[in-house]
């Protein structure tokens, strides 16, 4: 069922695209127009699309999805990377680094405080130490100034 | 000759300090990815890649390179000791290696997958040397029309050696051509797919794509069952193999060094495909394949010579005609495409530091693993006792900083974390994500190839029919495509 809701998605996005693409324009008086690669792209989209909708045998034999912890494991992470994109300009990379990993290794890997704290503040210090001071790479300062 | 005069130049550019301690430390921080299960040389490359915009182009490239080989090397720790594969090159591996270390004979399985990466892969530079300029000076004469048929015949190779659904491969490289797409058309200005939103004028983020579908997608499949590391060995002693080990191993890593080389060549091939194929013709040519499975040291010396190979054979596609084989090397096309430099025929011509460059520190960065890898299995050993659930959060913040620190724009961050998602979903479905990233890095040579031919010809498109290279191409891509129907109908009424 999910299979096939992504198959329409496909369909949905290929038939988009090509309607997108043709309003650009596809040949002109100079030769091909922008719109002409994404087009032929869309079609082949679409067309693999209603291919895939129909073929039962290209369906995934039996896709396992995370239910109970797993998803909660699953989860977890896409919403510690969420905080962090949202968070980072706002808190810097530091501080919104170590509360996701804190609550990360709270949450996904359910260790101790003491043990989620000092994790935390020392992976946090070696990567900032490592990519900002050793590689010189700029990282996100929150208003106090780290 | 000219070859040894090429080399002689990329030697006097590698031979400095800084570029000698990038290949070191490149080939230990390759290792050390190889070793570590659940962060592959994709995800490892995309996030130290914003690092190397810093460095000179060729020491950029030379790191990366180094990082490549040197996974390559490493996953065979984690397959031996643990049972599970470092990265994908390292899947055969587990089969007999790990039954050697069951058996006590750890020590002799490390040390013949050293010993054996090290020749395969000197031999294999050795080859890419001789090789490279060849198909450059062949490729130099290329015009649009070629360009383009090769590069479909690159899109179609990869698609001939994908594993699963090939429907789902030509969706996968429609996709890529689609995303590609979005931001400002190069030719005339205009902005595509856009609607408006300044984020996307510059197109979509090539690390925030790499490290989303390749980093984040990789730490939620393993989140999903965290399991705990059983490392075989806390000693590992007896690393350089017998004499009798010796006499098993010699022809597999001959064999596996010819084979991973040109399999390497093959787009879609690469040190995956090559890893197999050399286990299963080790098998195939053994006059006990029973062996095979229970610590056959063949299974080891084969597979992990031919998947190091491969990587001096994947390269060559890229530095000499700008087409990548497989996702790492379509990475580095991207690198240098963000360097302003565009790999292709005439690269050897335009860029001799880089190009030989690069090959020179492929003959040093061999060195350097070998010198490495078994004096520091110990602390390898180690650091496979790091659990992955400590090991996953400080990744994660790995990928936030790799695809920050390219444009430091947090929409970056909402892309990885799109394409995370979608990448595991994707996974779940049996997509293979190999053919998208290719086409996505690709697409702008493969549209401008397209364009410029329309325009050059007053036929049309006619005028792919018109040039004997083009056709030669497009012909063997038909002639894949063909094979390719066959197969899966043969398939299809096996299954019946």
């Amino acid at each position: 069922m999910f299979e096939r809701a992504v198959n329409v998605f496909w369909i949905a996005l290929g038939v988009a695209t090509a309607a997108y693409s043709y309003t650009i324009g596809l040949i002109g008086v100079s030769g091909p127009e922008s719109g002409l690669f994404p087009f032929i792209a869309a079609l082949i989209v679409t067309g693999a699309g209603i291919a895939l909708f129909g073929s039962a045998r290209s369906r995934a034999a039996a896709p396992v999805y995370p239910r109970g912890a797993a998803l909660g494991r699953v989860l977890g992470v896409v919403g510690g990377l969420a905080f962090m994109a949202v968070g980072i300009p706002w808190l810097g990379f530091a501080v919104a680094g170590g509360i996701t990993m804190m609550i990360l290794l709270r949450t996904v890997e359910h260790a101790r405080w003491w043990e989620s704290v000092a994790l935390s503040v020392a992976s946090v210090a070696v990567v900032s130490w490592l990519f900002g001071h050793v590689l010189g790479m700029a990282l996100p300062r929150g208003p106090w100034g780290w | 000759m000219e070859a040894i005069g090429g080399l002689l130049t990329g030697f006097s550019v590698i031979l400095t300090p800084t570029n000698l301690y990038l290949c070191m430390l490149g080939s230990l921080i390759g290792t050390l990815i190889g070793v570590l299960p659940g962060v592959g040389p994709l995800a490892a490359l995309a996030l130290l890649l914003p690092v190397t915009f810093a460095l000179a182009p060729v020491s950029g490239l030379v790191m990366l390179a180094s990082i490549f080989y040197g996974a390559m090397y490493g996953g065979s720790t984690t397959s031996v000791l643990l049972n599970i594969p470092g990265e994908a090159a390292s899947v055969v591996t587990c089969l007999d290696g790990h039954q050697m270390a069951r058996q006590g004979r750890a020590g002799a399985a490390l040390g013949i997958a050293a010993i054996g990466s090290f020749i395969a892969g000197t031999l294999s530079v050795a080859a890419m040397t001789l090789f490279a300029p060849a198909l450059a000076a062949i490729a130099i004469r290329f015009g649009p029309p070629e360009n383009f048929g090769l590069m479909v015949l690159g899109l179609v190779c990869t698609l001939y050696m994908i594993s699963g659904s090939t429907l789902k491969g030509v969706l996968m490289i429609a996709v890529g051509f689609l995303l590609a797409a979005v931001g400002i058309d190069v030719v005339n200005g205009q902005e595509r797919f856009t609607f408006g939103f300044i984020n996307l004028t510059g197109g979509v983020e090539l690390l925030a794509v790499v490290i989303g579908l390749f980093g984040v997608a990789e730490i939620l499949s393993n989140v999903e069952e965290i399991a705990k590391n059983t490392v075989l060995a806390t000693r590992i002693r007896g690393l350089w193999p017998t004499l009798a080990d010796w006499r098993a191993s010699w022809r597999p890593i001959l064999r596996g060094s010819g084979l991973g080389f040109f399999l390497g060549l093959v787009p879609g091939g690469g040190p995956v495909t090559a890893s197999f194929i050399s286990y299963a013709v080790e098998k195939r040519i053994s006059r006990h394949p029973e062996r095979f499975g229970k610590g056959a040291i063949e299974g080891v010396a084969g597979p992990e010579a031919a998947n190091n190979s491969a990587v001096a054979g994947s390269m060559i596609p890229v530095l000499s005609l700008g087409i990548p084989g497989n996702p790492v090397t379509a990475l580095l096309l991207g690198a240098l495409v963000i360097q302003g430099i565009q790999p292709g025929p005439l690269f050897m011509v335009q860029r001799p530091d880089l190009f030989w460059g690069v090959i020179a520190s492929m003959y040093l960065g061999n060195v350097f693993l070998l010198l490495l890898n078994l004096p520091l299995v110990g602390l390898w050993v180690q650091l496979l006792r790091v659990p992955y659930r400590v090991l996953f959060p400080i990744v994660l913040l790995l990928c936030v900083v790799g695809t920050y620190s390219a444009n430091k724009n947090a929409f970056d961050l909402w892309v990885m974390l799109g394409f995370g998602v979608a990448g595991y979903v994707l996974r779940k479905l049996e997509y293979d994500l190999a053919p998208f990233l290719i086409a996505f890095v690709l697409a702008p040579l493969v549209e401008q190839s397209l364009r410029q031919s329309l325009v050059m010809s007053p036929d049309g498109a006619l005028i792919l029919l018109q040039r004997p290279a083009t056709v030669l191409m497009l012909a063997a891509s038909a002639v894949l495509v063909i094979l390719m129907v066959h197969r899966n109908r043969k398939a299809q009424g096996g299954n019946r």
